[in-house]
């Protein structure tokens, strides 16, 4: 492995961010967000979690699919896919958790979803273990761990009073080639994360069916706002909207953009038809339905369960809906 | 090539429109730069539609309708006289120069008079130079770099937030107290549901149902008891708009709700709107001494008071059916300039810092609408601002698509927002949205001498849209 | 562009309408030639499956395919009820237009495990839409199939659907149509009466026979309930083809789930057995 203080870790991530966007996390009026930097000035470099995950970078909140020009009775699509090519620095292991569940679904799943795609082969991920689980954190309770590499292309882990690096894929080696920060390997190694979190058993998904039409989905429900700040701080929620968008027309062409969006399963108008129609029109059922996908249905079509444990969701309901009471309710017999 | 500036006028069919025609009859000169779109009433005209016009591009928005006393709609240009200067106020707060947007009067045969104000206003428009409301780079990202103004700011500008003083002995007694009316009144079956606070199993206050008696024990009453429990009282009374629930014939379901006094003032709006009927809701109204900053969100006991409760000066439910604690234990003096803390900052700036200010805050929107349902008035079938076919409004995250949405429900709720600030504490990206909707209850009071929830009678004027106009 | 066509999928192949026709009141037949590899993409597609249509600068809804893939997959027939911004913004367009197709998708209707057996299709309203390639299906290859008895219902006569194919299906041999609305009105000289009585009335038997419904939710659970309930049916013998709202088609976007299921994929095509035993209810 190698070994990188904090000001080599800052001048190389600053030589990187001249060739590809780098995506950091920066403080913004408060909040710990990933965004595009110039340089390293700004970075966050001690942190615990940042609000938003790094899915934002991926699977963007709003995303042009395709523009469409109408000339007359004729329409012109031209796809646009994402071909910028980007390093995304300070990646927790939820969140890189959070991403290869989403793999699963968008690349591992026929037909590839090619915008996601794009964005996942063109940026290389930088990781940086935790030291310690925060008050809403339970990653380990879902499988992961606090300095779990699975998914990054580099792991770094404090250690000192600087970083020690591990290079794991190819797309990781690309970008330390060159730089003799990485030339010469040191015996220092990371120690394991003892940060663990004890109790919750997850229950697995054989025990989901029964307890479908329990009282206990009402009774979560009722304080519920159907709002939608769970499903978007979440690195593993996937549902999305499409419609087309007008677009400012230039030269007399009506241009328009087909775009995808972020919505959530727990907002009213999710599953209603155009008829009114909306089999899931009461709150409990649609608070059901966001723990059963992530627990239940995800993992039957996907695979994986998609829940990272990084308790984002925990900190951010207005009204205290809890995952960790629904799993924990699950769990009891 | 110079700057002509793009006006749009808004000309009632009536009158106005009539006096342009009579100015091109008599040859008088009107600015070429004036594009007229006929409204059957100046009454139409509603601030969607004046917003909407500068986003797609407008410099100055003209509106003339009858003279007053004369409309063809007997009342029509009331409504235009009254919500004008406050959409002129808050678009002027978000940035827009108020110069930009002019309401006048123009009768069918005052050609003359159509002119020199076609004239004057497009000067007026001109010498303000090309307008920044629009925003041509929709993927720009805002990022505000002078000093943070939030929700966190005091009261008392200067001074760092005021530690509260909370009478832990009397958040005691208030809890007993609670649980004993919810006893009685579930038990003697008055109500099928008391909607207050419990504690979570992390230690933090949330919303609590109590359908039983033996569950009373759940509520408690402490300085983290944030969220206006009011606004879950339409849909549990059966008159919600969730998924069209239908009224039990026979008997009408009733609950009761602890409230503060803000809370309290949301259930006069809710009742002057026909939400539900006096007789569903037994008020169980609180005297509070203050809510925490944080509430909600953590397990913490003490701390700084929120800014809407330094700066409260409504101590009392103005409704409620049983009160507990006195407002003695917890009155304090406010000088009447901190009731709308934070507005003077604003305020001060000049129009391009504010739009760069609002431009920065809502560039953080990630429209999860927690706001929106948050709030006990907002409660349309559908969202105007959600629609299917984005009329209004799309549904992505660019900038000017967030600023409209924001805008445009702080104009929805001039007249009716209590202010409980229950939006801000939920956004979760921090967003000061109270310093709008505190700014349109100033404007309410300054203009029209009118507290929102003080009593159950209707705003000066309706600012939302009417059940047919709001369906697609 | 064929290739980048068919890699991504959300992108719409382009199709020419080159008819626009009214089916009933509000409803509208669309017959959309195919372009730049769509053809291909359609070429056999089956019974049951559904393809979103896009009218440019709205968005796309997904839509029945109401006819058998004629000319190679050239032309698609679609039945479009004008209800929200995307069906109103597709009424507005006419011959010569150019619209988005997405498909094929979804599951579709096993017709050679019906082959051999007595096929029952009750339509209600739009529903017809997507049985009516059923029912082509069986009068292309008679043979294969018993006796075929078509339940045709609406509201009100106004609101039929494939009005002027009713002579062809009544004169397939060993065939019966039988029409009933809710509601009649002067003109209107057979059954009145909801299609749960016209079920009763027409009575098929279970025997060796399989049914397809479609049409709004209640109608489907109330025909099934008449099935098995009364008429001796079991759920494994009752298809159906149930709606969602969608917006990908293609088991991302996580919206269209009953229960375990997704409708876009796992269906839209589902014995009464398997809606039965979802977790989820459709209505």
């Amino acid at each position: 492995m190698n070994y990188l203080t904090r000001q080599e870790l800052a001048a190389w991530l600053d030589r990187l961010a001249q060739e590809q966007t780098l995506i950091a996390p920066i403080d913004v009026a408060g909040n710990i967000l990933y965004r595009p930097v110039k340089d390293t000035h700004d970075v966050v470099w001690d942190f615990t979690r940042s609000f938003m995950s790094v899915k934002e970078v991926f699977f963007p909140p709003t995303e042009r699919l395709m523009l469409i020009e109408k000339m007359g009775a004729e329409i012109k699509l031209t796809e646009t896919l994402p071909d910028e090519k980007s390093i995304v620095f300070g990646v927790r292991p939820c969140d890189a958790r959070g991403l290869l569940t989403l793999d699963s679904l968008f690349i591992e799943n026929e037909p590839v979803d090619p915008y996601y795609a794009h964005r996942r082969e063109n940026t290389t991920l930088i990781g940086l273990a935790c030291q310690s689980l925060g008050p809403s954190c339970f990653c380990t309770n879902v499988g992961g761990a606090p300095d779990d590499p699975a998914g990054m292309d580099i792991m770094l882990t404090v250690s000192g009073g600087g970083y020690v690096a591990e290079i794991i894929t190819e797309k990781g080696e690309k970008i330390s080639k060159r730089f003799p920060v990485f030339d010469g390997l040191s015996d220092i190694r990371p120690h394991p994360s003892s940060a663990r979190k004890q109790g919750m058993k997850i229950a697995s998904k054989e025990f989901w069916p029964a307890k479908f039409n329990d009282d206990f989905w009402a009774e979560t429900a009722e304080r519920c706002l159907s709002c939608r700040i769970c499903a978007y701080v979440c690195p593993s929620c996937r549902c999305f909207d499409v419609r087309d968008e007008a677009l400012p027309g230039g030269d007399g062409q009506a241009q328009s953009e087909r775009v995808r969006c972020w919505d959530s399963c727990n907002g009213i108008p999710y599953r209603r038809v155009a008829g009114g129609h909306n089999p899931r029109f009461m709150k409990n059922q649609r608070l059901r339905n966001r723990f059963y996908c992530k627990f239940y249905y995800f993992p039957i079509h996907y695979g994986p369960v998609s829940c990272t444990g990084c308790g984002r969701c925990i900190d951010a309901c207005p009204v205290n809906v809890d995952i960790t009471e629904v799993l924990g309710y699950m769990g009891r017999r | 090539m110079p700057y002509e500036p793009k006006i749009i006028a808004y000309l009632c069919t009536w009158c106005s429109y009539t006096g342009a025609d009579t100015a091109g009859i008599a040859r008088l000169k009107s600015p070429a730069n004036i594009r007229d779109i006929r409204v059957p009433c100046s009454g139409r005209v509603s601030p969607e539609i004046i917003m909407r016009t500068f986003e797609q591009g407008a410099d100055g928005v003209l509106v003339l309708g009858c003279h007053i006393g004369e409309c063809h709609y007997n009342t029509g240009n009331h409504r235009a006289a009254k919500r004008l200067p406050v959409v002129q106020a808050l678009m002027a707060y978000a940035g827009l120069e108020p110069e930009r947007v002019r309401l006048d009067w123009v009768s069918a045969s005052e050609g003359e008079r159509f002119s020199r104000i076609a004239t004057e206003f497009t000067e007026a428009v001109r010498a303000l130079g090309p307008i920044h409301w629009k925003i041509s780079e929709r993927k720009t990202r805002f990022v505000w770099a002078q000093e943070p103004i939030s929700h966190r700011y005091s009261a008392f500008s200067d001074e760092q937030p005021k530690h509260a003083v909370y009478f832990t002995s009397v958040h005691e007694q208030h809890t007993q107290a609670i649980r004993s009316i919810a006893t009685e009144l579930l038990s003697n079956k008055q109500v099928d549901c008391v909607i207050g606070y419990e504690m979570g199993p992390r230690g933090r206050t949330r919303p609590a149902f109590i359908h039983q008696p033996e569950a009373v024990e759940r509520l408690v009453w402490n300085q983290d008891c944030t969220h206006n429990l009011t606004a879950y009282l339409s849909k549990k009374l059966g008159w919600g708009t969730d998924g069209g629930k239908k009224k039990q014939p026979d008997r009408l379901p009733k609950a009761a709700v602890v409230a503060k006094p803000c809370d309290s003032r949301s259930i006069n709006v809710m009742l002057a709107e026909n939400r539900f009927l006096r007789e569903q809701v037994y008020v169980i109204g609180v005297a509070c001494d203050g809510i925490r900053q944080e509430a909600g969100f953590n397990d913490e006991k003490s701390g700084p008071i929120q800014t809407r409760c330094a700066a409260c000066n409504v101590r009392t439910p103005v409704v409620y059916d049983t009160l507990i604690g006195e407002p003695e234990t917890t009155y304090r003096e406010i000088p009447p300039e901190h009731i709308y803390p934070g507005i003077e900052h604003l305020d001060a700036m000049t129009p391009p810092e504010r739009m760069e200010f609002w431009l920065s805050q809502f560039d953080r929107c990630i429209r999860c609408y927690a706001c929106r349902q948050v709030c006990p008035m907002c409660d349309c079938p559908i969202c105007l601002y959600e629609r299917d076919d984005s009329l209004w409004v799309g549904m992505s995250n660019d900038i000017d698509e967030k600023r409209a949405f924001h805008l445009g429900r702080a104009y929805h709720l001039a007249g009716r927002c209590v202010g409980c600030n229950e939006c801000e504490r939920a956004c979760p990206m921090d967003i000061p949205l109270s310093l709008i909707h505190r700014k349109m209850a100033q404007e309410m009071e300054t203009i029209f001498n009118f507290k929102a929830g003080m009593a159950a009678v209707p705003p000066p004027f309706v600012t939302i849209l009417g059940g047919e106009e709001n369906l697609p | 562009m064929t290739d980048q066509l068919n890699s991504n999928p959300m992108m719409p192949y382009l199709g020419k309408l080159v008819e626009v026709k009214d089916l009933a009141t509000e409803i509208k037949l669309f017959r959309i030639k195919m372009q730049n590899g769509g053809a291909e993409a359609f070429h056999d597609y089956k019974p049951g499956q559904f393809a979103f249509v896009s009218s440019f600068g709205i968005g796309e809804a997904p839509f029945g395919i109401a006819n058998i893939p004629k000319n190679g997959g050239n032309v698609l027939d679609f039945a479009v009820n004008r209800l929200g911004s995307v069906t109103t913004d597709l009424h507005e367009l006419g011959v010569g237009d150019t619209v988005g197709v997405r498909g094929p998708m979804g599951n579709w209707f096993p017709m050679d495990e019906f082959k051999g057996k007595n096929l029952i299709v009750i339509g209600g309203g739009i529903g017809g839409a997507p049985l009516r390639p059923v029912i082509q299906t069986v009068m292309a290859n008679r043979n294969d199939y018993k006796f075929f008895q078509i339940l045709w219902a609406a509201r009100n006569p106004s609101l039929l659907v494939f009005t002027d194919e009713y002579d062809e299906w009544r004169s397939t041999p060993d065939t019966e149509l039988h029409l009933t609305v809710d509601q009649a009105d002067s003109s209107w000289n057979h059954n009145v009466g909801l299609i749960t009585q016209l079920l009763e009335s027409v009575a098929p038997s279970p025997r060796n026979a399989i049914t397809i419904t479609c049409g709004p939710p209640i109608m489907i659970h109330f025909v099934n309930r008449v099935l098995v309930d009364k008429l001796g049916f079991k759920p494994e013998q009752n298809y159906v083809t149930l709606e969602a709202r969608m917006h990908c088609g293609i088991g991302k976007c996580g919206r269209c789930n009953l229960g375990t299921k997704l409708v876009c994929v796992d269906g839209p095509v589902f014995t009464m057995a398997e809606v039965g035993a979802l977790l989820e209810s459709f209505l």
